[in-house]
């Protein structure tokens, strides 16, 4: 078993010069696959709006450009390019298989809902036995043990390695050797597991640039290899973001019309129809009466927070918030208070400490009180309990804030998030705040609410006013537009007048079931691979129905083993791992992300991955009933419908 | 009744006999007991008294480690006990203040009065509202990018192969190869060791601000810095200094009175920084980069400059104001520029020096936290770049058309130009009576102020020329745009009077 970063061998999935492939159609699929991409050209010919001679050179770029995502004829045993099962005649896929994995199998659905006869799942935290909380500790003692020991020595005897954290020629280090401590003594010892290179679509399956390190990850050398791996890591919870499909050649359409840049600020010049529409469409998905948009995610929480509340108001926030709330927050000049993750009991007692004693020192009621909280908080999995909120809201009469970053386009039997999935009016929220970069694949985040509040949010906030700064959503709404489209067909009453009419849409977006069935695909993947996981005896955090599945490995030795481990599978997996700061110390987890793209048998390898790595590791301590992984695969659809 | 209670007691009593003689044992089988036993011992006997007020101390030390560290403000001396049903009541009174005030008729007007452009922007635009094409003074679009073809052909190539967005933070399989490349291209271009690339240019700064300001650390800002870098200093937290507005005496003045006071206070040798901007984005100046290089290497600060406006219009090939005044790049520890200004793309970067940029890759918090930019906006980005290489004469004509501009609006009455006369963006304002007469601070009525540019404004835009409240930014060569601004200022002027 090698731990250690692959050396740079070659590739197990060689890339060929496609052009020849291309003449050589051997097997079924390939055939099947030529065909797809000879439609996809007539229908890109046949759009009337396209001027004639950038169709074909598009034509010609997506033969060339496609090298690294066309099937592979050499390998007929590819798992990751080629179907398990070749798709018969009856079925079409429009999508490449690497990107969007062909399911046809309708049991593999599920409707993401809250049953509301049942009580809502609190976060339940299971805890290992002790001695794996032993051996983490002592595991972070050694590693600050090791790391001083060689500060203390390498400032003495390799000055030159530590001139940037040491005085020199009258400068102070550039940053104190406390503060860097955690990225050079204990991230830099898998550094080979963060910031790995991709390139190509980050979809069902990616392909990862390889690379090694010669010097303990000091420098990363690459070597031009490339290796496919599949994907269940990024944030594409729906597979928007594909190179080719009807929404993809919308965003070619709007590049071609409207270029790539906006040149400005909103209220500069830099706004434009588009801008206008993707707001009108926002609203109208959310049933709110107003959106923005702004260029991107955590900008919209950094600087809108501040136009919200101000001197002489409060907010409370939950402790397990994003970064980019807490900037917000600290830049609003409000008072801050923290409450419990999640936990509603914690907030109603913190809520009557504060309204009882008003501001510090001087009494007085506060003008006003802004809660703000996640909808699908992206370490923990966890859902916000939204009918409670909504019930502390009307007897506290505070203001309520949901980032929906994760939660928008995962949740939901439509898709629009935990005011869906809980099937809570979105009115009776204050301020829904959420991003494109996730669900719907494109980059950016808008803010939706009542009008009034989204007009002083356009004035008064800190990016959109400031020159210079933030031009704001260049062209990419064009490309939020697309994918919104499609989800907003979900309850298939997208009103055709809202789009611009340039917008050709196949059918099936059209009319929304592509999208329903991607939200369906999306919550069956996250149930089955959430209960597997439980049955395969680990732990896991999180709400049974969360796109985000926290695996709780905790000793931060086996953080990095994992990730090389199951990368270095026959069927490379990438996955992330995260340990402290980005979660508490002791509790170092793998995060799992399941798509729409994925079939069932991407989920069942997974699992697989992770029952062998999980034995090896010693990581199962959950105290759920255990089944066989062969049990798990073959009961899927029961486990699924059973949470 | 006695003896029956002593008999009954009599095992307890042997009992504690028994545990007090093993615990003095086990105590005086420590190591150095018999030194503290020695020491209560003599100190009882000199002065009962003490030894209560010892214990008084142990205990109060006690209670002090085992208190919460967090703030309590339900212990704290300002906290009102209520009983359940005071709390209910005062819950019921509250009346909370609506979440935002609505927006003043003017603030209406304002927002209402915002051009929204149909179709792509570009130097002659057409407004949604009326229809009509106008010139566009207003736009960030200083190199002529905006629609450029090879720019779009290289987008629409990277977004078959790459999909739209990147779906993850850089750190989790969101860094992909073009990233990579535009990071190298600007760090190339540029001059320095390495780059790094935000996805959006207003929190670049007041990211990379904090990851190297901490407590402590001392700040030498210029006065009025744009507002991305007033926030990114706030939440840094450092000790600020502020100096006048684009005085380098006044700066080093300042830098010499911060030293002072370290000798005086015999502090330790904290960080210090000097913060400010290339071509300052409120008013077009442009600071003097030779002599600001000068004081920082003298008095040994770090130099954060951002060039958001300057990267991409000034110097030959548009590398701003290092290759205007041809100091290398490396001389300025941190510089930030804009990839959406400059580079007509989206996001921002950070270029210096390896150890620089890797540090942000880990501390920059908008770096870290967010998604990285669609792959598609960094070949733009790239591609700009290569455009700017090649193409030294659109910088020229730039220039011409500054000029230009300049020069009809130089004699326009009522107004006064500001900023650097090379510098892209021109403001004006609005010469005031007050000025020429009163030698005290003349009191300014923003509002009304701000009401007559905006009305400039419109008019120009009824006029069919798009500009800015109090500012114009130019590309296209149109000295009839000009004119128009002129027209329009002189006829409003003229009403108000």
């Amino acid at each position: 078993m090698t731990l250690n970063p692959p050396s740079p061998s070659p590739s197990i999935f060689k890339e060929k010069e496609s052009l020849s492939q291309l003449l050589s159609i051997t097997t079924a699929v390939s055939y099947l696959s030529a065909i797809q991409r000879a439609e996809f050209r007539a229908r890109t010919r046949d759009n009337p709006h396209a001027s004639p001679t950038p169709a074909l050179s598009l034509s010609s770029s997506i033969t060339i450009s496609s090298e690294d995502t066309v099937l592979n004829e050499d390998d007929e045993n590819n798992y990751l390019t080629n179907p398990h099962t070749p798709p018969t005649s009856e079925q079409v896929f429009t999508t490449l298989h690497a990107e969007f994995g062909h399911c046809a199998n309708e049991a593999y659905r599920c409707v993401s809902k809250h049953d509301y006869t049942k009580p809502f799942q609190e976060h339940t935290i299971e805890e290992p036995p002790y001695y794996i909380h032993l051996a983490t500790y002592i595991s972070f003692l050694i590693l600050h043990m090791l790391g001083h020991l060689r500060d203390f020595f390498g400032k003495r005897f390799i000055k030159s390695h530590f001139t940037h954290l040491m005085p020199h020629n009258g400068y102070a280090p550039l940053n104190s050797d406390f503060d860097s401590f955690f990225p050079r003594r204990l991230k830099r010892r898998m550094d080979d597991c963060y910031g790995q290179p991709i390139t190509g679509v980050p979809g069902r399956t990616v392909l990862i640039l390889d690379r090694y390190s010669p010097d303990y990850n000091h420098t990363q050398i690459y070597t031009g290899g490339k290796t496919r791996a599949l994907n269940i890591s990024s944030y594409n919870y729906l597979a928007f973001s594909q190179g080719r499909g009807s929404w993809a050649d919308a965003v070619v359409e709007s590049i071609r019309r409207y270029g790539v840049s906006s040149c400005g600020t909103r209220l500069e010049s830099g706004s434009n129809d588009l801008h206008v529409s993707a707001e009108a469409l926002i609203a109208h998905f959310l049933g709110t009466e107003d959106a923005l948009v702004c260029s991107m995610g955590f900008a919209t929480n950094s600087t809108f927070i501040p136009g919200l509340a101000g001197k002489g108001s409060l907010i409370i926030s939950d402790e397990l918030n994003h970064t980019s709330m807490r900037v917000g927050i600290r830049q609003s000049g409000a008072e801050i208070r923290i409450f419990k993750h999640n936990d509603m009991s914690s907030l109603e007692s913190l809520l009557r400490e504060v309204i009882s004693q008003g501001q510090p020192k001087t009494h007085r009621a506060w003008k006003k009180i802004l809660v703000i909280v996640e909808g699908l908080y992206s370490m923990e999995g966890t859902l916000v309990n939204l009918p409670r909120i909504v019930e502390l809201k009307q007897k506290y009469k505070f203001y309520l804030y949901i980032d929906e970053a994760h939660s928008i386009g995962s949740l939901g039997s439509r898709g629009r998030g935990v005011t869906d999935y809980f099937n809570v009016p979105p009115d009776s929220i204050d301020v829904l705040m959420g991003t494109f970069s996730k669900g719907f694949g494109a980059a950016g985040g808008y803010i939706a609410g009542s009008k009034p509040l989204i007009d002083a949010l356009r004035l008064r906030s800190h990016s959109v006013p400031q020159p210079t700064k933030s031009t704001l959503s260049p062209s990419l709404d064009s490309s939020i537009i697309v994918p919104n489209e499609s989800a907003e067909e979900l309850s298939g009453m997208a009103p055709a007048s809202m789009l611009p009419t340039w917008i050709n849409l196949c059918p099936s977006l059209a009319d929304g079931s592509e999208a329903r069935v991607r939200m369906r695909r999306l919550a069956f993947n996250c149930r089955y691979l959430h209960a597997g996981l439980k049955k395969l005896g680990f732990i896991v955090y999180g709400h049974a129905s969360s796109p985000i599945v926290p695996l709780l490995i905790f000793n931060p030795g086996k953080l990095p083993v994992f990730v090389r481990m199951m990368r270095a599978r026959p069927i490379p997996i990438v996955v992330v791992v995260v340990t402290y700061p980005a979660t508490s110390f002791e509790t170092g987890r793998v995060r799992l992300c399941p798509s729409a793209s994925h079939t069932k048998e991407d989920i069942d390898i997974v699992l697989r991955a992770c029952d062998e790595v999980g034995g090896i590791l010693d990581m199962k301590h959950g105290s759920c009933e255990r089944w066989g992984i062969d049990e798990v695969c073959e009961r899927a659809v029961e486990l699924a419908h059973s949470v | 009744m006695d003896s029956s209670t002593s008999v009954a007691l009599e095992p307890l009593l042997s009992f504690l006999t028994f545990s007090f003689s093993k615990l003095e044992s086990g105590f005086y089988r420590i190591p150095g007991s018999a030194v503290v036993a020695r020491y209560v011992k003599s100190s009882h006997q000199n002065d009962p008294g003490r030894t209560i007020l010892e214990l008084i101390l142990v205990i109060f030390a006690i209670r002090t480690l085992l208190q919460s560290r967090t703030r309590t403000d339900r212990s704290g001396k300002h906290f009102i006990k209520f009983s359940e049903k005071e709390i209910d009541e005062l819950v019921d009174e509250w009346v909370p203040e609506p979440l935002v005030q609505p927006l003043s008729e003017w603030e209406q007007k304002d927002l209402s009065s915002v051009p929204i452009i149909a179709g792509p922007n570009g130097p002659k635009p057409k407004l949604l509202a009326t229809g009509k094409i106008v010139t566009n003074l207003a736009s960030f679009n200083f190199a002529g990018l905006a629609g450029n073809e090879k720019v779009k052909e290289r987008a629409l190539e990277t977004l078959q192969k790459y999909g739209l967005g990147s779906c993850g933070p850089p750190g989790f399989y969101g860094t992909i190869d073009v990233h990579l490349d535009l990071e190298r291209d600007i760090a190339e271009f540029l001059g320095t060791e390495a780059s790094i690339l935000y996805s959006q240019g207003f929190s670049t700064i007041s990211s990379v601000i904090p990851a190297f300001c901490k407590r402590g650390d001392i700040i030498v800002a210029d006065r009025s810095v744009n507002f991305a870098i007033q926030k990114g200093i706030l939440i840094s937290r450092s000790t600020v200094r502020w100096f006048d507005h684009n005085d380098l005496k006044s700066l080093e003045d300042t830098l010499i009175s911060v030293e002072k006071e370290r000798k005086k206070r015999k502090g330790p040798l904290t960080r210090r920084f000097i913060i400010t901007e290339g071509i300052f984005e409120r008013d077009g100046e442009m600071v003097d980069l030779p002599k600001l290089v000068e004081l920082k290497l003298k008095y040994k600060y770090r130099l954060i400059m951002d060039e958001s406006i300057s990267f991409g219009t000034m110097g030959r090939t548009g590398r701003g104001l290092t290759e205007l005044y041809n100091v290398p790049a490396s001389q300025i520890d941190m510089l930030v520029g804009s990839v959406a200004n400059g580079l007509c793309s989206a996001g921002g970067f950070c270029a210096g020096s390896a150890i620089v940029v890797d540090h942000q890759r880990i501390n920059g918090t908008s770096f870290v936290f967010s998604a990285s930019m669609p792959a598609l906006l960094a070949t733009s980005g790239s591609e700009a770049i290569t455009f700017l290489r090649n193409n030294p004469s659109v910088l020229l004509n730039l220039q011409d058309n500054i000029r230009a501009i300049r020069a009809v609006l130089e004699k326009t009455e009522g107004i006064t130009l500001l900023g650097h006369r090379a510098s892209p963006i021109i403001h004006f304002c609005l010469r005031t009576q007050q000025q020429s007469f009163s030698v005290t601070q003349p009191t300014y009525d923003y509002e009304a102020e701000e009401r007559i540019l905006q009305d400039i404004v419109d008019d120009s835009i009824a006029n069919r020329r798009a500009a800015n409240a109090g500012e114009t930014f130019t590309w296209t060569r149109d000295e009839k745009a000009a004119g128009v601004v002129k027209a329009s200022v002189t006829r409003i002027l003229s009403k108000r009077r």
